[in-house]
């Protein structure tokens, strides 16, 4: 079984850091901090953090924090960010209005 | 739903350029691309690109981007912009939202070419408005002729870095500083020693502490880290700047394939997730294929070869030409992606410690560390020599894919060889006549004419400058040496612009005798 998904491991206690309330999702406006509690509340995937955070989430959809968010969610494993897998890609890839998305185009031919 | 034999997501280099190899092949191809101007990031490219003839080396990367616009249209290709693709579902469908609507459309088969997207590096007050990516710098300077900002910080020394910087200064803004967290410059050293002989400063092993300001940017503060990348008190330095850029690596935007069901792999050589593909970009999905960033980091050159690649192998893929004819084709691409594919920075040498060119002269360690070569490690390099009357000076000194100045050089003063990595040396017995044909074809901007007995006590140097206003002959000034310091006083007795040098000026100044190896840089008075 992968190792990250053991949710038995011991990761230790949360031990704050000085620098827990710089903003790492802008877009959301999650802090490290959130993100390590995170970690610590049992959240071992990207696709739990997002959805417990929703951290890339926004905007952006995670074109800038979604590999600080992974790399700050492997150090408190203490793993290889490589070992994680990404979140979950999905329609829609970029962020769209409702009324766009539900406004099916007339066909060209 | 409308019907395609080749869907292309983004009309950057890599994917137009497939385009062009499938349309010429009778396929039906559409290109997709969510910006208002095709071209990805070609369009901000405004220095000389590298490589060989075939790798359309010592053209301004904005003007290929024309070219291969051009080449797609005469090739009959549809380019649809300001069309976002928001989905790649089963059996290759591709729904794009164009305007306020969202369609639908049918690929046989799909090229995936969406480039890559920047790094962030976190640090305190990262998000104040002030903090930039290099690209986005690029983008205000290049595509919109907006100034970023007047005091600039740069974070990251790889050729982004390097090319970024000094675009800067053409711009106008100060650089304040190259920082960068590795201990050596990451780069193209010709990249770095065209920054530093401008006087800019470069700290390697250093990187950003904090940025300082309450609304914006108003100043910045670095220090020094050790080999485990942490702080070394006491190390700080500060500067004043309204900017920070940053240019500290590229990310593939694979998501797309990843939502198709692409086998994906987490491959930190390659820039992060990237689909698994063979060479000529065909994934693990039929009729689904990759081209450029997305399937590693690499640049512009690569990715148009891996474009054409892809282009033909989908052209196969749909029975549009047999595997004799697409073996044939794919051979030459080959041999042209390989020829890119060496020297120094090769992807196979990344991160490997290189002490020696394959000359086996020593590598310049001052370049690395500081971004130009030592006065005294200068003179051990093929390129520079010392002749009666005026010669060219090449200070080129890493083995990079690159040769224009051969062939440039109508007196055939310049050898490379066919090995387009090697050094370049003086032709023994060749006859330079000044031309400065070799300076302005030089895209590392390395080449310099040199006369050592000018006249009576002083030395004429002619040096590439690419920089606005440009000084007047009589006009007097600093020399700058590699380093960007003073070295002594200078006149300008020359200023040379013709069509065939494209934009790069050249300055020929007159300096006392003694620097005439040493002063490479103009700076008005």
């Amino acid at each position: 079984m992968n190792q990250i998904n053991d949710r038995s491991r011991d990761i230790g206690a949360f031990v704050p850091a000085p620098d827990d309330d710089m903003i790492i999702c802008r877009c959301e406006e999650i802090t490290k901090g959130e993100i390590r509690k995170a970690v610590h509340d049992g959240m071992f995937t990207l696709t739990e953090i997002r959805r417990y955070l929703r951290t890339g989430m926004g905007l952006c959809q995670g074109q800038t924090c979604a590999k600080l968010v992974k790399g700050i969610v492997a150090r408190e494993l203490n793993i290889s960010p490589a070992q994680l897998e990404p979140a979950t890609s999905r329609v829609p890839m970029r962020p769209i209005e409702m009324h766009v998305l539900a406004n099916e185009g007339k066909e060209d031919e | 739903m409308k019907r395609y034999d080749l869907i292309i997501v983004g009309a950057g280099p890599s994917g137009l350029s497939a385009a062009v190899e499938a349309a010429k092949r009778g396929l039906k191809t559409v290109v997709f691309d969510e910006n208002e101007k095709p071209g990805g990031q070609l369009f901000k490219q405004i220095h000389k690109f590298f490589g060989s003839k075939e790798h359309k080396a010592k053209i301004r990367g904005f003007v290929i981007g024309e070219q291969l616009l051009k080449e797609a249209d005469e090739a009959g290709v549809e380019v649809v912009l300001n069309a976002t693709v928001i989905g790649l579902y089963q059996d290759k469908e591709v729904v794009v939202r164009i305007g306020e609507a969202v369609h639908h459309y049918k690929g046989d088969a799909v090229i995936i070419a969406t480039g890559a997207s920047e790094n962030m590096v976190t640090f305190e007050g990262w998000t104040l408005p002030g903090v930039i990516g290099a690209g986005a710098a690029q983008t205000m300077m290049n595509l919109h002729g907006v100034k970023p900002g007047n005091k600039v910080l740069m974070l990251g020394s790889g050729n982004v870095g390097l090319v970024v910087s000094f675009q800067l200064l053409q711009c106008g803004c100060e650089v304040v500083a190259l920082v960068d967290a590795a201990p050596k410059v990451g780069g193209y050293g010709v990249h770095a020693a065209k920054v530093a002989r401008t006087g800019v400063p470069f700290y390697l092993s250093h990187t950003i502490v904090k940025a300082e300001g309450e609304e914006c940017v108003t100043g910045v503060t670095i220090a020094e880290v050790d080999s485990h990348f942490r702080f070394i008190p006491g190390t700080e330095k500060h500067f004043d700047v309204d900017t920070i850029c940053l240019a500290v690596g590229l990310s593939p935007m694979s998501q797309l394939l990843k939502m198709a069901g692409c086998e994906m792999e987490d491959n930190p050589k390659r820039g992060g997730q990237v689909p698994v593909c063979d060479e000529y970009g065909r994934t693990s999905l039929a009729g689904v294929f990759v081209a450029g960033d997305v399937s590693g980091i690499e640049e512009a050159s690569s990715a148009m070869i891996e474009g054409r690649m892809a282009g033909i192998a989908a052209a196969e893929y749909l029975g549009y030409m047999d595997k004799e004819e697409m073996d044939r084709n794919l051979a030459d691409l080959d041999q042209a992606l390989d020829g890119l594919r060496q020297g120094m920075f090769a992807p196979k040498n990344r991160g490997k410690d290189i002490e020696t060119t394959d000359e086996g002269i020593p590598v310049s360690k001052n370049l690395l560390k500081h971004g130009f070569v030592a006065d005294e490690e200068i003179e051990r390099f093929p390129g520079v020599t010392h002749a009666k009357g005026i010669h060219p000076v090449m200070e080129c000194t890493q083995n990079i894919p690159c040769n224009p100045c051969q062939d440039a050089c109508p007196k055939h003063c310049i050898r490379i060889g066919s090995n387009i990595t090697a050094l370049p040396a003086v032709e023994e017995g060749s006859e330079c006549v000044g031309c400065g044909m070799c300076v302005a074809s030089c895209s590392g901007q390395a080449i310099f004419l040199v006369d050592e007995t000018y006249e009576e006590g002083y030395a004429s140097i002619t040096i590439p400058y690419e920089f606005l206003p440009l000084p007047v002959v009589g006009e007097k000034g600093d020399a700058l040496g590699r380093d960007g310091s003073r070295v002594c006083e200078a006149q300008i007795i020359g200023v040379k612009s013709i069509p065939a040098f494209d934009k790069t000026n050249l300055l020929t100044m007159k300096v006392p005798a003694e620097y005439a190896m040493r002063a490479r840089f103009y700076k008005k008075g």
